[in-house]
């Protein structure tokens, strides 16, 4: 059953900013959408558009088949985690959870009950008569949370709750989010610009370029096909290599010096990409193309080789390449790399669409 | 400190000492002068040590009369001025409280305005407008009343100012959170704004406090009959008796008392005092 | 960015109460001193002309006038000076000591609470020309002490009970501007051999100026119009005009003289002057917040 649409909906700040022109989006029951993109790119504004924090300028938003732009955001049915959490701070971890819950006249044993119920499965059951400021970073999040749970909303909102949190608590709670979302199967609309938060977390993704939705997908289609040179380089890491390049009859022509061969009926001017770790190190009679090596960060478990693209005319385009293990070229020699076909990514330099293989 | 100088130490209590003494002279002169008979102030001298007379002094103008005039005791007008304190004090918190939330948290055509307006009572203190008012009052038929004594004073640009700056640091995620969990503008203000500024209003109710039990010109002006009296202003009715009458210890045990309870605040509440002094400066 | 409540009533009902009490009690009244500063009316308020500009033109050639704004201007700065000197020395001396600096916190900040009538008042029998014992000390020193008689005499008088009360508000701002003075600087200086007397006069004094100039406007504005109970209880604007600051002249000649159009004049001038410094004291502020 689809949960929650999006309908067109746009968003014009009142000083006349147009931060979101029109975006369509509908969510099923239990889904985990994300919502990713670079800074300034409107996620915010399209959470709390749902939230109800901002108006909709135009289109509509429904839960449920419910026209919901003109409700409250406390009539919406959903609870939202923010960023700095927003708990409040004159209010013991019990009263935070149960404020909400007070505010809609539910009888206090229901309370207690509910409280303590989503606090031991948050493990915030000692934790329930301290104050925000007594607590850790990681169990502030956890409090947060809890306090969107206890309400069992139909939808779920995060705006980039962990990136208050250190390296190593954000991939524990990014385990733990995930693992609630499936148990609760509430559905879910999570807002981040860390790709790899996107990528873990997401049943499906939206990658928001200019408050212009510019990919919907799962993440294994975003990665392997994405739609434009945009969520190309977004999704992925180290980004895809994309380079400005001509489909001519001989094939993609890199530069005066290169070309790669290639049959395709489309003409004119492209954008050729290939990921880092689809390049493979080769000889010099196989290879494609050879790369200068400028710089080489070791990893340990891989090795990322940061180089030009060596032609008779001089350095070209700047290229990564992606190696498993370790390995240790020299500075400034060259690497012969092929780019196995298979992995081309062509997307038309005018209308920056993909173009079918 | 960076050297040891014994010496500058040594200089600086010193220093400090003498500051204290000389702030606290006048207070140590007007206590001797309370512990005497009346009739000990004859020309050419002052007690300079405690008399044996002070029960006396002070029993009589605490319960009986104040004197050199007024026949109001001194605890009637105690009370007088800490209705007058209380009420200027919870007025101009509460009505500031509001005009700053509604500053702050909606948005309404002339907002701006309406903080001008607010803004421009700094620029009017009373004492500047003073027959003005003073007519106002009195064609409101409001003299000799404990509304006349606060109402006039309790709008406070400062206070709102105040709040204003307290409420802009609570963090808008906070509001958005309070909404999402239902809480209506009046739900919010109680359950959530009032907490969070509570420190904010303790330090200015103490500052706000001294203000109005302090009052001097205003209550002079518009209390005629005695039971509206407060401490302070009875002072120049007892100074007003001819010289050679005045009953100096009864004037100075009243001085004593009616400055009391605003030191005995600001000395208990220290903290919160610099506080609002500092906030309320801002 | 705030967050806001779409309610667009509530916000009115709000803001009513302090709207009200400031129309009635502060528009009303300036507005009314306005108008009446362009009227002659007489004591009982039976008749009143239109007179334009008279009562600013008599203000302005009225000698008394001048001499009150004189009084004034030597009372004030009177005032912030020597209150803020002794109160920077208490400061300084304050910032040295280690041990009991709140107890010193504690026992001079009090005056702050003790009404400018009272202050007047403790003063005042110290300097009673017939039984105070500072006068009769000073009598026995050669000097004639009668501030009932001598003008100079009553404005030392006031001055100096204004500036009693006022120490306890200077000491506290200067102690706090000197303790936000990096340590990192004096010992700097210390270790080029500066000694502590140059230390203050070279590094920390000047690194207080926005304190003092603070200081400096609201002890001005203190001495302009909340000395009044100070005067009125002592000497009562006198000897002569001697003690007659422009407050105290507005009051003095609306209800004593009940020269109601002169007195209203009077108020508008001095309504000029309140936002004439109030609009420095903000300009002030603006500053301090962005250099914060
Ligand atoms: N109240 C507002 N008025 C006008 N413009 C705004 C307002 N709020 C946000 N914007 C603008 O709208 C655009 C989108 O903002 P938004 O907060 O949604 O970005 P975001 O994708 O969440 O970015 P970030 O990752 O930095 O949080 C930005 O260009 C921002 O400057
Ligand atoms: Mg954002």
């Amino acid at each position: 059953m689809t949960d929650v649409i999006l309908e067109k909906v746009g968003k014009t700040y009142p000083n006349g900013y147009h931060a979101i022109p029109s975006v369509d989006l509908s969510i099923e029951e239990g889904e985990f959408i994300v919502l990713v993109g670079p800074s300034g790119c409107g996620k915010s504004t399209l959470l709390r558009m749902v939230a109800g924090l901002e108006s909709i300028s135009t289109g509509e938003l429904r839960i449920r088949g419910e026209r919901m732009n003109e409700k409250e955001p406390a009539e919406r049915d959903i609870a939202m985690v923010f960023q700095n959490y927003a708990l409040y701070p004159h209010m013991s971890v019990y009263d935070n959870m149960a404020y909400g819950l007070k505010n809609r006249g539910m009888a206090k044993n229901l309370i207690e009950e509910k409280v303590s119920d989503v606090a031991a499965m948050l493990g915030l059951t000692e934790l329930l008569q301290r104050k925000p400021r007594q607590l850790s970073g990681g169990q502030r999040q956890r409090v947060a949370m809890g306090r969107a749970m206890v309400r069992d909303p139909k939808v779920f909102l995060f705006d980039e709750p962990l990136s208050n949190l250190d390296a190593k608590l954000r991939v524990q709670m990014r385990v733990e989010i995930r693992q609630l979302q499936r148990k609760l199967g509430t559905t879910t609309l999570y807002v981040t610009h860390d790709q790899v938060e996107a990528m873990t977390l997401a049943d499906r993704l939206v990658v928001l370029n200019k408050g212009k939705a510019e990919q919907i997908g799962t993440p294994m289609d975003l990665y392997n096909k994405p739609a434009t040179p945009f969520v190309a380089a977004f999704i992925g890491s180290p980004s895809m290599n994309l380079i400005d390049a001509n489909l001519t009859e001989q094939g993609i022509k890199i530069s005066e010096a290169l070309t790669l061969p290639l049959s395709h009926q489309h003409r004119g001017g492209i954008v050729w990409g290939i990921r880092p770790e689809h390049l493979e190190v080769s000889d010099e009679h196989n290879a494609d193309f050879a790369l200068r090596i400028l710089a080489v960060e070791s990893l340990g478990a891989e090795t990322l080789i940061h180089g030009k693209v060596e032609t008779e005319l001089g350095n070209g385009d700047p290229m990564v390449v992606r190696l498993s293990g370790p390995h240790l070229p020299d500075v400034n020699s060259l690497m012969w790399l092929t780019a196995p076909v298979l992995h081309w990514h062509l997307f038309d330099a005018k209308t920056q669409q993909r173009l079918r293989d | 400190m960076i050297e040891n100088r014994p010496w500058l130490t040594f200089a600086s209590h010193a220093t400090l000492l003498m500051g204290i003494a000389l702030v606290a002279l006048p207070v140590w002169m007007a206590l001797v002068a309370s512990t005497h008979p009346a009739s000990a102030f004859g020309a050419g001298h002052i007690p300079l040590w405690f008399g044996d007379a002070g029960a006396e002094t002070w029993g009589t103008v605490l319960f009986e009369k104040a004197g050199n005039g007024v026949d109001t005791p001194v605890w009637f007008m105690m009370l007088n001025s800490l209705i007058m304190a209380l009420g200027i004090t919870f007025g101009k918190i509460a009505i500031s409280l509001l005009s700053a939330y509604a500053i702050v948290f909606f948005r309404f055509p002339f907002r701006n305005l309406c903080f001008w307006i607010i803004f421009m009572t700094l620029m009017l203190p009373v004492e500047v407008r003073i027959v003005p008012t003073y007519e106002v009052v009195a064609n409101l038929d409001l003299l000799n009343s404990y509304t006349g004594l606060t109402l006039p004073l309790i709008a406070s640009a400062t206070a709102t100012f105040l709040f204003r700056q307290c409420f802009l640091s609570i963090p808008g995620e906070l509001v958005e959170a309070a909404r999402m969990d239902g809480a209506g503008p009046w739900r919010f203000f109680f359950d959530i704004l009032l907490p969070l500024s509570r420190t904010n209003i303790a330090a200015l109710f103490v500052i706000l406090f001294i203000y109005g039990w302090n009052q001097y010109l205003w209550p002079l002006l518009i209390t005629t009959d005695d039971a509206y009296y407060t401490l302070v202003m009875s002072i120049k009715r007892m100074l007003s008796v001819t010289d050679g009458d005045i009953a100096w210890n009864q004037i100075m045990a009243t001085t004593l008392l009616a400055m009391l309870p605003p030191v005995a605040v600001v000395i208990g509440m220290q903290k919160l005092f610099v506080k609002g002094l500092v906030d309320s400066e801002k | 960015m705030t967050v806001t409540f779409p309610q667009k009533g509530l916000p009115w009902l709000l803001l009513l109460p302090q709207l009200l009490v400031t129309a009635i009690f502060f528009l009303w009244p300036a507005e009314q001193a306005l108008e009446q500063a362009f009227y002659q009316e007489d004591a009982f308020g039976l008749s009143r002309e239109f007179i334009g500009l008279e009562n600013f033109a008599a203000l302005f050639t009225d000698p008394l006038y001048y001499q009150s704004m004189l009084t004034t201007l030597v009372f004030s700065f009177s005032v912030a000076i020597v209150g803020m000197s002794l109160a920077l020395l208490l400061a300084v001396m304050a910032d040295r000591v280690i041990r009991g600096k709140l107890a010193y916190q504690t026992l001079l900040i009090w005056p702050y609470a003790v009404a400018p009538a009272l202050a007047g008042v403790l003063w005042w029998i110290l300097f009673d020309p017939s039984m105070g014992p500072i006068a009769l000390w000073l009598k026995s020193a050669g000097v004639d002490w009668n501030h009932y008689l001598n003008g100079n005499q009553a404005m030392i008088l006031v001055v100096i009970a204004s500036t009693w009360k006022q120490i306890s508000y200077n000491f506290l701002f200067f102690l706090a501007g000197l303790q936000a003075v990096p340590r990192s600087l004096i010992e700097a200086a210390a270790i080029d051999g500066a000694s502590p007397f140059k230390r203050f006069w070279t590094i920390v004094f000047p690194l207080l100026s926005p304190t003092t100039f603070f200081l400096l406007v609201v002890n001005l504005v203190y001495a302009f119009f909340e000395t009044f109970g100070v005067i009125d209880a002592t000497t009562k604007g006198g000897p002569g005009q001697s003690t007659t600051t422009l407050v105290y002249k507005v009051f003095n000649d609306g209800f004593v003289g009940l020269d109601l159009g002169g007195s209203a004049a009077q108020s508008v001038v001095l309504m000029a002057i309140v936002g004439l410094m109030t609009v420095i004291q903000f300009r002030f502020i603006e500053r301090k917040v962005q250099y914060s």
